[in-house]
């Protein structure tokens, strides 16, 4: 038994190592290339807020030195004093003694807003200590051990740290709208900040993660996944202070902002695959009674369970069940990551509970008993997408078929759902294609019957000079008919 | 019994797995075998079949169909004045790389036709785009199984009847090089091809199935991919005097070489000065800005790129796209990525020179006719719709259209880089001109016949 159980884990490793391998852009702790050009281009485009500071910084350092000796000189002394607190609560954070030119410059930047009379009165007022939390009030030192402010990296992640702890992206958009209130930062920089604290805030986020103990890593990934998904619908309500500093967005802003919305468009996906998705993800993944509720999407696997109700077989069981749930959990961090798309997800889903079926009647010589399933279950399918549910049947009839007409060698059989699959998908992309070719066109709806003709005649011929098997084409015929 | 179980699901699993999970942008970056190159074409076919249609040449020595995926808005059908362009890969099947990116190529091109990129669906719509993965599908699978990553230089180099396809094909450099010195035709020099070829027990299947194929479209550009070193190669692939490295030019060799550099200089690799040479030992001296001249680079005889440009039409040169010639799976997307723009930046070429149609004055297409270029010995001939493409790099030009019976026509053209220059041709067949000839002499008579009133 032990020895089998080794077996089977051995072959799970394998199947992670092959998923990893295969989709290069799989989010491991290690953070694949792809993950890092997503990154880097963020960096790129983003860390011009360095860049901003330091050339902001070179092109008034001169007029600062004259000036601040100027405005020391004539302004409030009071106000002054409260603006380089302000200041210094800002760039703070408690890391180690940086160059102090940096920080210097840092705060050279903001001294010429000063030099605007009526403006420093403004801050004078907003600078009521009694009348609002800002961030200088908290216990917590904001300066340095030396005293010396700190660069906008620290600031990030003073802000980032804040957000974690307190849980409150509010945090954010306060400190945000007093910078910008203040005229200290454009609208630029707070967008730019705002990509960086994300980042930075995710980096804590990961970090966390992984220092946990494996006991907590379950719901420390679940508060992990939580958090995530909570920065997914952060990024949604960041979207309103966004459309406020609507000004003087930069194209480049722009496309992020699309980006971003593409994102968590693609993270929700369609309708019935977010209720899917959801629905999976509420529940709870370490009971295997809860599982097992997840597992009800798959008819097939759900059948294969049951068929092992025998007492020797719970640990049989309960091994396949942390397998396809496993599989699950990794279709689920692809789509979330964006590897795959939810259809893509759900397709390779069902597939894989089609292929089940296939594989045990084969494997087993015997067809699984069909159970009772309860009524909801049989009306989700139908409320999800027609199109996938017919597809799933007819994975069904062409896995019917394919036992009757067992003419192939078995390597080409476990191909078989495989290429069809791949038919399916692209047959499906065509048709999506030519909705779209002819509505921008302005034609009527693409005639589907003079189409069907024609791929039929084409498979004909193709059939004939050997470029497809008989069985692939008649299978394309069908997956047309049932159009 | 029950143990089965586990494994069953995850080899479901992993299949699905295999073929579900799309990778980066749709392409995915994998070796194929005979089989899921098949699929692979078909695939492509079943997204894209109103700008695709997939056919064979005929059959690998072993029975493989050598398939060919057509790319074009009308498919199947040579639209008059639409420019055919090739490309063929794995002639050496050990050479893998070229393989894989024709099908990443096919896929990329339908995906991208698709989402409405203009380039490429200008491209489609205005050239007939053929890709042949391979051509020696044989070769492929006996490099391909071989066990452990490490492939063998020489192991499925050749067809299945261990014939070297690159040096299989008639050497046609022979018979210019005597035609240079003693007169005689500069081009179309295989007489009789068909019989020629039909008859010649030396040809292997792929070989002649290919000779086949070229007779049969009129192709105007091509590339034949390969693997072992990096770099775009352009004719005389075989030395005039014999020896193993001498500069062999063509008649064309200032097109040849804009040609090679239109597809080295979009890869980054091929056309970096700083390269290393891919083994220590190799000499590469010949290459420059990535591309060489056959001959300078090493003597070939028999290749299919020379024969293409002395039995037809066709400009074909080669490309040698890694030093490795069967390298690692998970390296084929860093080849995709170095080649892809080259791969449609040369297939843009096709559009280059002058181009246009010889008919006669009741515009009748002459076929067959001939379109000389003065000051380059290498003439080309009209299609069967009297259309014809002639590759010219920027200059001025006199360009003449000739056929047996007619009246020779000359143009002056200035051809820039791109877009190919439209000249036709109108040509006064003999015959027309005598009867002008004696209408006039005719008229003449009666004028002075009147006037003196004879």
């Amino acid at each position: 038994m032990a020895s089998k159980h080794v077996g089977v884990f051995v072959l799970f490793q394998l199947l992670v190592l092959n998923v990893v391998s295969q989709t290069s852009a799989f989010p491991t702790p290690t953070a694949s290339t792809d993950d890092k050009t997503v990154y880097n281009r963020q960096l790129t485009e983003e860390r011009p807020l360095q860049e901003q500071i330091a050339e902001a910084d070179s092109v008034k350092a001169a007029l600062q030195s004259a000036e601040s000796k100027r405005s020391a000189a004539s302004k409030d002394a009071g106000s002054e004093q409260d603006d380089f607190t302000m200041l210094k609560s800002l760039a703070d954070g408690q890391k180690s003694k940086e160059t102090t030119e940096v920080p210097v410059k840092k705060e050279d930047q903001y001294v010429p807003d000063e030099s605007d009379s009526t403006k420093s009165r403004r801050l004078a007022e907003d600078y009521d200590s009694t009348k609002n939390g800002m961030e200088y009030d908290d216990p917590e030192s904001f300066r340095q051990v030396d005293g010396t402010p700190l660069t906008a990296e620290d600031i990030v992640q003073k802000i980032a740290n804040k957000i974690y702890e307190e849980d409150d992206r509010g945090v954010f958009d306060r400190i945000v709208s007093k910078l910008l209130k203040l005229g200290l930062i454009t609208d630029n920089q707070a967008d730019t900040l705002e990509y960086q604290v994300a980042e930075a805030l995710q980096d804590l986020i990961s970090k966390n993660a992984k220092n946990n103990e494996i006991e907590d890593a379950v719901s420390n990934d679940q508060e992990t996944r939580g958090e995530q998904d909570d920065q997914g619908s952060d990024t949604d309500a960041w979207e309103p202070p966004r459309r406020r500093y609507n000004e003087d967005e930069d194209e480049e802003e722009e496309d992020e902002a699309e980006d971003e919305v593409d994102r968590d468009a693609e993270e929700e996906g369609d309708a019935p695959d977010n209720t899917w998705d959801k629905g999976t993800e509420e529940g709870n993944e370490v009971s295997p009674e809860d599982g097992l509720q997840d597992l009800q999407y798959f008819p097939n696997f759900y059948r294969l369970l049951k068929s092992l109700d025998s007492e020797q077989d719970t640990q049989e069981r309960e091994t396949l069940i942390t397998i396809m749930k496993t599989l699950i959990d990794f279709v689920k961090m692809m789509v979330k990551y964006g590897t795959i798309t939810p259809e893509e997800g759900v397709s390779y889903l069902e597939n894989l509970d089609a292929m089940i079926a296939m594989q045990t009647k084969n494997k087993l010589g015997k067809a699984l008993v069909l159970p009772d399933f309860p009524g909801p279950n049989g009306k989700n399918l139908d409320e999800d997408d027609n199109t996938k549910a017919e597809a799933a049947k007819m994975q069904k009839e062409y896995e019917n078929l394919k036992d009757s007409t067992k003419e192939d060698q078995p390597s080409t059989e476990t191909n078989q759902p495989g290429k069809s699959e791949t038919y399916l998908e692209a047959i499906r992309k065509n048709i999506e294609w030519l909705k779209k070719h002819n509505k921008d066109e302005g034609k009527d709806d693409y005639d589907l019957s003079k189409l069907k003709d024609f791929m039929d005649q084409q498979v004909d011929s193709y059939i004939e000079k050997g470029i497809i098997a008989k069985d692939e084409g008649d299978t394309i015929k069908r997956i047309y008919s049932s159009l | 019994m029950k143990p089965f179980l586990s494994v069953v699901l995850f080899g479901a699993a992993v299949v699905a797995l295999v073929s579900g999970a799309g990778a980066d942008g749709e392409i995915s970056f994998e070796y194929h075998r005979y089989e899921e190159l098949r699929k692979a074409l078909v695939s492509v076919w079943l997204q894209c079949p109103t700008i695709t249609r997939i056919y064979t040449i005929g059959e690998s020595f072993e029975g493989r169909e050598l398939l060919v995926l057509e790319m074009s808005d009308n498919p199947g059908t040579h639209e008059p004045g639409e420019p055919e362009f090739k490309y063929i890969a794995n002639m050496h099947g050990n050479e893998a790389v070229g393989r894989e990116l024709l099908i990443y190529l096919a896929q990329y091109l339908c995906n991208q036709y698709q989402q409405g990129n203009e380039t490429i669906i200008d491209l489609i719509h205005n050239t007939r785009i053929h890709l042949m993965p391979s051509m020696n599908p044989d070769g492929f699978e006996k490099a391909a199984s071989q066990p452990g990553e490490i492939k063998d230089w020489f192991v499925g180099r050749s067809n299945a009847q261990g014939v070297d396809l690159n040096r299989n094909f008639p050497d046609l450099d022979r018979i210019i090089y005597i035609n240079e010195r003693e007169g005689g035709a500069n081009n179309h020099l295989l007489q009789n091809m068909k019989k020629a070829v039909d008859e010649n027990t030396k040809l292997a299947p792929e070989t002649k199935s290919v000779i086949h194929w070229i007779m049969d479209i009129p192709f105007v550009l091509s590339a034949n991919l390969h693997g072992g070193d990096v770099v775009a190669n352009y004719p005389y692939d075989e030395t005039r005097t014999g020896s193993t490295h001498e500069y062999s030019a063509s008649p064309d060799d200032v097109m040849f070489k804009s040609l090679a550099r239109a597809y080295s200089m979009y890869n980054p690799v091929m056309s970096d000065p700083q390269r290393p040479p891919c083994r220590k030992n190799d000499d590469d001296s010949s290459f420059k800005e990535g591309i060489t001249n056959g001959g300078a680079w090493y003597s070939v005889p028999g290749g299919m790129q020379d024969f293409n440009y002395l039995s037809s039409n066709c400009f074909e040169i080669t490309l040698e796209l890694s030093c490795d010639k069967f390298p690692n799976e998970d390296t084929l997307k860093n080849y995709w990525d170095q080649n892809r723009n080259s791969l449609v930046n040369y297939i843009e070429q096709v559009h280059r020179g002058v181009k246009g149609f010889v008919r006669d004055l009741q515009g009748n297409p002459i076929s067959n006719a001939t379109i000389s270029v003065e000051g380059i010995y290498h003439d080309i001939t009209t299609a069967k719709d009297g259309d014809y493409w002639r590759l010219l790099a920027p200059g001025n030009y006199k360009v003449a259209a000739s056929a047996p019976g007619y009246l020779t026509v000359i143009k002056k053209v200035a051809v820039p880089y791109s877009p190919a220059t439209r000249v036709d041709f109108e040509l006064e067949s003999l015959m027309e001109r005598k009867e002008e000839e004696r209408e006039e002499l005719m008229d003449w008579w009666k004028m002075m016949s009147e006037t003196l009133n004879f």
